[in-house]
């Protein structure tokens, strides 16, 4: 059962009620303010890099040696050659999605018996961004890159397709794969935003 | 008969020019107040139009004038038309009686910084500011929706607390000069020591919560609390209706609430002679800044109150504060003669 704990308000002393000791107070908190520096970036003259696991827009991961053993399962299955998307349309992300009818995935298949991804579109108009496809993926394939200013004037824009994806994930994954999971790139950038961080432990 | 009409030419010239000027101050105060709260949080506020967003309020002014300006369907249409102009002309008319400086003779013309010296300035002033109460009302009203209309009432009833406050706190400095003319009020206060602020302490408090209460800003500004009511009683106006009633309130009103505090306490335009013959205006000028921003500076700072404790400071604390002054300077003023 909740307990609910009951906190009297602090009682000011008429010393504090007479000369207006906390307006004063917050009069000079609100100096000090006005005399640091911005913390803002000049948005369309100054980007920052948003760090790796930022969630933007999404990609396929392409073939290329670095599967995961999962993916090496699947694939005498599929008909997918090297520098093609990893996609196995197994609707995993699609089952994920908290909107599944952004998805549009299909297959076909090829006289030889294996499977082919013929189609995997996103609507991101609906997308809400949360990345649990990313985490459903089982061959690591669809991916949330750094990418974000895909604001359009046309809806037709705001759809992505297979190959779009793929160019994103080969430009995402040659600029930062080896770049370590963290979400500032280097605590210089991070103490600029939001100062020394002092543990309480020793590292 | 000539004489007459000489004068009313004067006349008519200087308010063009006290209502032109009061216009672009206006605007630029924006700028101001934009600048000071962006950095109040940390944020650089307008950068972009000119150097450092300079050329800001004339693109804003532009844009509020251009905008499509929709009138609802059902809200009484006389009174919408009539409450922006309510709003607005009495709050600029303070301005008439207001005096910026001590007559000056250029080229053997002697000039008068202000408009009118009536020698009942300081009740003038007080009347036009209850005038523009209307306004509000009118708007939250003619409207014909629901949070205008508690909007419209909220600031009516802080409003008529808070006027009586002021009225009650201008009578100790009033006491003390013997006169409700501003320009002998402020020739009353001579010297560093002679400003009015040293001997009316309480008045000025209650005469510094009263402007925020007048002016609606924080921790008074019940009448258009974002969060609650979506902009309070200019929720239906768009274009430049809408514009007219921050720039009249937010802006010409601290302005000239502020000016009056100036003349009423810190001695107007009373300084050291240092700048040669503008050195009244310059003080003037320097004082009134200092008071808008002080202002601001409080805008920035608090939370807001909830209306039953506004109204609650206004008639038990401010009204009783102002009588206890009164009480302390008729008795001072008796034994001085």
């Amino acid at each position: 059962m909740v307990k609910v704990k009951y906190v009297a308000r602090p009682k000011l002393s008429n010393m504090e009620r007479i000369f207006f000791i906390d307006f004063i107070h917050g009069l000079k908190t609100t100096f000090k303010n006005l005399l640091r520096k911005t913390i803002t970036t000049r948005y369309p003259y100054e980007k920052l890099t948003p760090p790796k696991r930022f969630r933007g827009t999404h990609a396929h991961r392409v073939k290329d040696g670095k599967e995961p053993p999962s993916f090496v399962v699947l694939e005498k299955f599929m008909e997918i050659h090297e520098g093609e998307s990893r996609c196995v349309a197994c609707y995993m992300c699609q089952q994920a999605c908290p909107i599944p009818s952004l998805f549009r995935i299909e297959a076909e298949q090829l006289p030889n018996g294996k499977k082919r991804v013929t189609r995997f579109d996103m609507n991101l108009l609906n997308c809400l961004y949360c990345g649990l496809c990313v985490d459903a993926c089982p061959v690591d394939c669809i991916i949330m890159t750094d990418e974000f200013e895909n604001a359009s004037d046309k809806r037709a824009d705001c759809v992505i397709h297979m190959d779009d994806m793929c160019e994103r994930g080969v430009s995402f994954d040659r600029r930062r794969y080896n770049e370590p999971d963290r979400i500032w790139i280097d605590d210089k950038a991070r103490e600029k935003l939001w100062g020394q961080i002092k543990w309480t432990y020793t590292q | 008969m000539k004489e007459l009409i000489l004068i009313s030419i004067g006349i008519g010239i200087k308010s063009l020019i006290f209502i032109i000027g009061m216009f672009l101050l206006a605007a630029y105060l924006t700028l101001i107040e934009r600048k000071f709260a962006g950095h109040v949080q940390q944020r650089p506020g307008p950068l972009h139009v000119g150097f450092h967003g300079l050329l800001q309020p004339i693109a804003d002014a532009l844009k509020v004038l251009t905008k499509e300006d929709i009138v609802p369907n059902f809200v009484d249409k006389y009174l919408f038309y009539l409450a922006s102009l309510m709003a607005f002309v009495p709050a600029i008319m303070i301005l008439a009686v207001i005096p910026f400086g001590e007559p000056i003779n250029i080229f053997g013309y002697e000039i008068k910084p202000y408009i009118s010296d009536v020698n009942v300035g300081l009740i003038l002033a007080l009347a036009f500011g209850s005038i523009s109460i209307y306004g509000v009302i009118f708007a939250g009203w003619a409207s014909n929706s629901k949070y205008p209309m508690i909007g419209g009432l909220r600031k009516a009833a802080v409003l008529i607390g808070y006027e009586v406050a002021l009225g009650f706190a201008l009578v100790g400095p009033i006491m003390l000069a013997g006169t409700f003319s501003l320009r002998e009020i402020v020739e009353a206060q001579q010297g560093f020591f002679g400003a009015f602020i040293w001997y009316q302490p309480l008045a000025f408090i209650v005469f510094l919560f009263s402007i925020l209460a007048e002016t609606g800003r924080t921790p008074f500004d019940v009448q258009e609390a974002e969060a609650e009511l979506v902009a309070g009683y200019n929720t239906e106006y768009s274009g430049m209706k809408f514009g007219l009633f921050p720039l009249a309130e937010w802006y010409i009103a601290t302005f000239v609430l502020s000016a009056i505090a100036v003349i009423l306490f810190f001695g107007g335009w009373n300084g050291p002679h240092i700048f040669g013959p503008i050195s009244p205006y310059i003080w003037f000028l320097a004082k009134l800044f200092l008071v808008f921003m002080f202002l601001l500076w409080v805008h920035w700072t608090l939370p807001r109150y909830r209306v039953d404790q506004i109204t609650e400071i206004a008639w038990k604390v401010m009204l009783p504060l102002t009588f206890i002054n009164i009480f302390i300077t008729a008795i001072i003023v008796i034994i001085k003669g």
